[in-house]
């Protein structure tokens, strides 16, 4: 056998091994009530952002990706931007997740991912990329739109769907019980946030 | 929508073309286009954000392309194809009878590599809803949902269909519904079809179902499609399933016993769909085992483990590639508390032990059984002179027939059962030839206890004559016991035998051969304690009265075996085993009367009892050529007209049809149940009432209780019953009605032609 054949061989049980762990690590489980996960990523400009850096600030995670049809519910009827702004004016600080893998739908280079954000007038803090789905596995973020609160004290308050119309059509925004709007209310009232928990729904991540 | 707001339909993601009506006939042909419309605003992004990526857009063209070669199809189902899925609405029936209600079904074939959802779609996606438009009192049944299969999409995970997905609705229309007027259908199906990306797609389906005072023939042409969506329907529900939340864990634990229905045992692999977001984790493994009698499931615990509703649909996939889905709804328990029992719940072994001793004493005091032991109990009384060591030895030897003869009966059944065949106690019976074989024994024995006849030593041993001292005839007589008690007490038996069909080959052999050791038991003990074998009254002639009274109920076991016969095979088959028996008797008859003449006399005799012997056997083993055809034929005098379908029964399914205002017929029977049997080939399944429950819709739900089956049994304590048969009739908006247990074709058409509702004149 030759060194070169070795070689190729341990690859492939690296690459195989990894592959296991990656299905077996699959996704981690964040519970409300307890500290979020920790979490370091790059934002389209170059800058890192994570979440011990955020003490004492209310932090929206956004999981998104704009191909998806649900994302594109709530970009095309403007809600998102609208709540965007809503939060960050409060001095929320709302970061927008890209996990998808390059290659896949939703994948976006910074430049890119810039212009889309001017494009559809959004205004989230920053836009952090994730190609290698670092920190929505850690989240166990499942889906587009996927929606986190964070308090400021670093504990998970809200996890789930971003309302309670689990549809692409946008018509159903209006009338829709905005979860994540509720949260923010609910925090800023000094409350414990009145639903924690809800489904996410929409496309899968494309990690 | 209203068309002709284009601002709308394009604010809301959608856009419809539209043919117009009059060009195309009287259907309105809509095709949703959202993929299309999808991939134009994909294509503008990208433009935007990327170069180079070429998308056609030649949807259009091929759309209307498609519709226009649909077009023909129209007259059956609507039928729209968008770009990953063609969706159909069908029927099973064109026409239908107001007051009845009718399956409908909305097809997706979707591309390959491509998936909808189920009802729970799992980590992502969205379950297909329909909007109907129906007219004032028409109106459809929530969707009922096949089984999904597990999507694995990176380290998440959906539940949804490839290939077809079908959905089945039932669609009721009033009694008040003008008959010949016809019922419009309107179903706007929304869907979400995804490779890796996802696409929302819908369509406009319409359907015209024409009525009249008689519901039309099932479409053979879409039968198949109803079968397949009902095949993969959750079959019934599972009893008993618990699910506790322990150590950063969610056990689910069904107990086996109470559910003999699910093929765990040699599984392949054993799936929980949760029925609502949040129960489990949709990706994670689902290690099961089988301990205790229990099939135990380590599942993952979701978001909302503690509050969501702790229900879905188990999935048992069979080595052989096929696989069922049963409903399953747990309850939330604690830990069961950790002694190392196996629980409270259910049968637990030694107790199960215990019933099977007990019930094979009752089978002493069977009537066909009852007999055989009384003389054989007896012959101990005259033996008195042999040792008592000589009595244990036979004791023994009749313990050993018994437990031998049950043993070789519980190994046949557990083959059958690790072959797949759903097979009760009392499964012998259903073989005409054994059944024409047993007649001719019982009627033999019959005639030895008259003193018609005198066999010879070794046939009396195996008669229970008093000439049986010898081992091999009290052994004889054991195995006899056994099997004559096997068939005489199938419906007794059933239930533990039921029971122990559901535990491991060991243990269920276990409980078999307890069973036969209750059955040996009286005889053993009197063989093994003098004393009471003292007891037992002088002999005398009283004896000999005895004998022959008893022979009574041996030929009436023999008329029963005979009427069984009769049923299984119709009159020819009543006339083999007839004329078996009288070629029996005449043999032995001739024989008997030879025997003290000369030696070439007796010899004659034999000879003539022996032909009377093989003629007897094979004109009862012939009777079993006869089952088939006779049943063949009666099959073919019905092809071509209906056939009576039955649904399998559950109590859901009953409530849904009620719900639906159909009247229902539920028959609850079991393969050892012969007068189910000769009930439903007298009276049910017969074209003159597959018209009758076709002209009045009525749904034919069937329950079998050929294994044990707590869902019936509950049905059955219901109206106060303990065995089957039980046939209720269910009048819409009307409490049920409990019908004879001997049905005959005029009960049956009388309860349901005066039940219905009368069709409106028009």
């Amino acid at each position: 056998m030759s060194r070169s054949t070795l070689k190729q061989g341990a690859r492939a049980a690296a690459l195989i091994l990894i592959g296991v762990f990656a299905t077996a690590t699959a996704l981690a489980k964040p519970e409300v009530g307890a500290p979020a996960p920790d979490f370091s990523g790059t934002d389209t400009s170059g800058r890192t952002w994570s979440l011990s850096d955020l003490s004492g600030k209310t932090l929206v995670l956004e999981w998104t990706n704009h191909d998806c049809p649900y994302v594109r519910k709530h970009y095309g009827s403007g809600n998102m931007q609208a709540l965007q702004r809503e939060a960050t004016g409060e001095g929320v600080v709302w970061l927008s997740v890209i996990s998808s893998a390059p290659g896949k739908q939703g994948s976006l280079s910074p430049a890119e991912a810039d212009v889309l954000t001017e494009e559809r007038g959004a205004a989230p803090t920053a836009v952090l990329l994730d190609p290698e789905g670092t920190i929505g596995r850690a989240y166990g973020a499942s889906t587009t739109p996927h929606m986190f609160v964070v308090d400021g004290s670093g504990t998970l308050v809200y996890m789930g769907g971003i309302d309670d119309r689990p549809t692409t059509d946008p018509a159903d925004v209006e009338g829709a019980h905005n979860y994540v709007r509720a949260a923010l209310a609910d925090l800023a009232a000094g409350k414990p946030v009145s639903t924690p928990v809800t489904r996410p729904y929409g496309c899968s991540v494309k990690y | 929508m209203d068309p002709a707001s284009g601002e709308e339909l394009a604010s809301s993601g959608k856009s419809y073309f539209l043919l117009h009506p009059r060009r195309f006939g009287k259907r309105l042909f809509e095709v949703s286009a959202d993929g299309l419309h999808n991939r134009r605003m994909a294509m503008l992004q990208d433009s935007i954000i990327r170069t180079g990526r070429a998308v056609r857009p030649t949807g259009l063209r091929a759309g209307l392309l498609w519709a226009l070669l649909l077009l023909p199809l129209l007259a059956a189902a609507s039928e729209v194809t968008t770009e990953h899925v063609t969706a159909r609405l069908v029927a099973e029936r064109d026409r239908i009878a107001p007051g009845t209600s009718v399956d409908l079904a909305l097809v997706l074939d979707i591309q390959p590599g491509w998936h909808t959802y189920w009802r729970n779609p799992g980590d992502s996606g969205e379950s297909p809803r329909i909007d109907w438009t129906l007219p004032d009192g028409v109106t459809a049944s929530e969707i009922r949902w096949p089984h999904p299969e597990l999507i694995r999409v990176g380290p998440l995970a959906n539940y949804g269909y490839s290939g077809r997905a079908l959905h089945l609705v039932s669609l009721a229309v009033p009694p008040d519904w003008p008959a010949g007027t016809p019922v419009p259908i309107r179903a706007e199906a929304h869907w979400l079809v995804c490779e890796e990306h996802c696409i929302p797609e819908s369509g406009i389906l319409d359907l015209t179902l024409e009525t009249a005072g008689t519901p039309g023939p099932m479409d053979p042409e879409v039968a198949d499609l109803f079968d397949v969506a009902r095949s993969s329907l959750p079959e019934g529900e599972v009893l008993g399933a618990r699910v506790v939340e322990g150590d950063g864990g969610l056990g689910l634990s069904v107990p086996l016993a109470e559910n003999p229905q699910l093929p765990v045992r040699g599984a392949v692999s054993v799936w929980f769909f949760a029925g609502s977001w949040g129960l489990i984790e949709h990706a994670a493994d689902q290690p099961w085992r089988i301990g205790g009698n229990r099939l135990e499931m380590d599942l993952t615990p979701g978001a909302m483990a503690a509050t969501a509703d702790p229900e879905g649909v188990l999935v048992v996939a069979g080595p052989d590639g096929g696989s069922r889905a049963f409903s399953l709804v747990a309850e939330r328990g604690s830990p069961p508390v950790s002694t190392g029992s196996t629980g409270g719940e259910g049968l637990s072994l030694p107790v199960a032990l215990v019933f099977a001793l007990l019930g094979g004493l009752i089978l002493n005091l069977m009537p066909c059984v009852f007999p055989v032991l009384a003389i054989k109990a007896l012959s101990l009384t005259s033996g008195q002179d042999e040792g008592a060591g000589r009595r244990a030895l036979h004791g023994l030897a009749y313990t050993g027939g018994v437990l031998l003869f049950f043993g070789l009966l519980g190994a046949l059944l557990l083959a059958l059962r690790a072959g797949g065949a759903a097979v009760g106690w009392g499964f012998q019976l259903q073989s005409p030839s054994f059944v024409a074989l047993m007649a001719d024994l019982f009627l033999v024995i019959g005639l030895s206890l008259a003193g018609v006849v005198t066999l010879g030593a070794r046939l009396m041993a195996l008669g229970g004559g008093r000439t049986g001292s010898g081992l091999a005839g009290a052994f004889g007589t054991g195995a006899l016991a056994a099997l004559v008690a096997a068939p005489c007490t199938a419906p007794f038996m059933g239930a533990a035998l039921g029971y122990a069909l559901t535990l491991d080959w060991s243990e269920a052999m276990t409980v078999i051969l307890v069973l036969g050791l209750g059955l040996a038991l009286p005889f053993l003990v009197l063989t093994l304690v003098p004393a009471l074998a003292r007891r037992l009254p002088r002999p005398g002639p009283w004896m000999e009265i005895l004998k022959q009274g008893l022979a009574f109920p041996m030929f009436a076991a023999a008329a029963w075996l005979l009427w069984v016969l009769s049923v299984q095979t119709g009159p020819q088959g009543l006339a083999l085993g007839l004329t078996a028996m009288l070629l029996l008797a005449f043999g032995l008859w001739v024989r008997e009367r030879t025997l003290l003449g000369s030696s070439r006399l007796r010899r004659g005799g034999a000879a003539t009892a022996l032909v009377g012997l093989v003629a007897a056997l094979w004109l009862g083993v012939s009777t079993e050529g006869l089952e088939t055809s006779a049943v063949r034929s009666g099959a073919d005098a019905d092809e071509g007209r209906m056939s009576l379908i039955a649904e399998p029964y559950s109590a859901g399914r009953l409530a849904e049809i009620r719900a639906e205002g159909r009247p229902v017929l539920v028959n609850m029977t079991a393969a050892w149940c012969i007068t189910c049997l000769v009930n439903e080939r007298v009276a049910l399944v017969t074209a003159a009432t597959a018209e009758l429950f076709d002209a009045h819709g009525v749904v034919y739900l069937k329950g079998d209780w050929t294994n044990r089956d707590p869902s019936i049994t509950r049905y059955l304590a219901g109206f106060g019953r303990t065995g089957v048969p039980l046939y209720v009739y269910y009048a819409p908006g009307r409490e049920p009605r409990v019908l004879p247990q001997i049905l005959t074709p005029g009960i049956v058409r009388d309860v349901v032609a005066g039940s219905a509702e009368p069709i409106p004149s028009h």
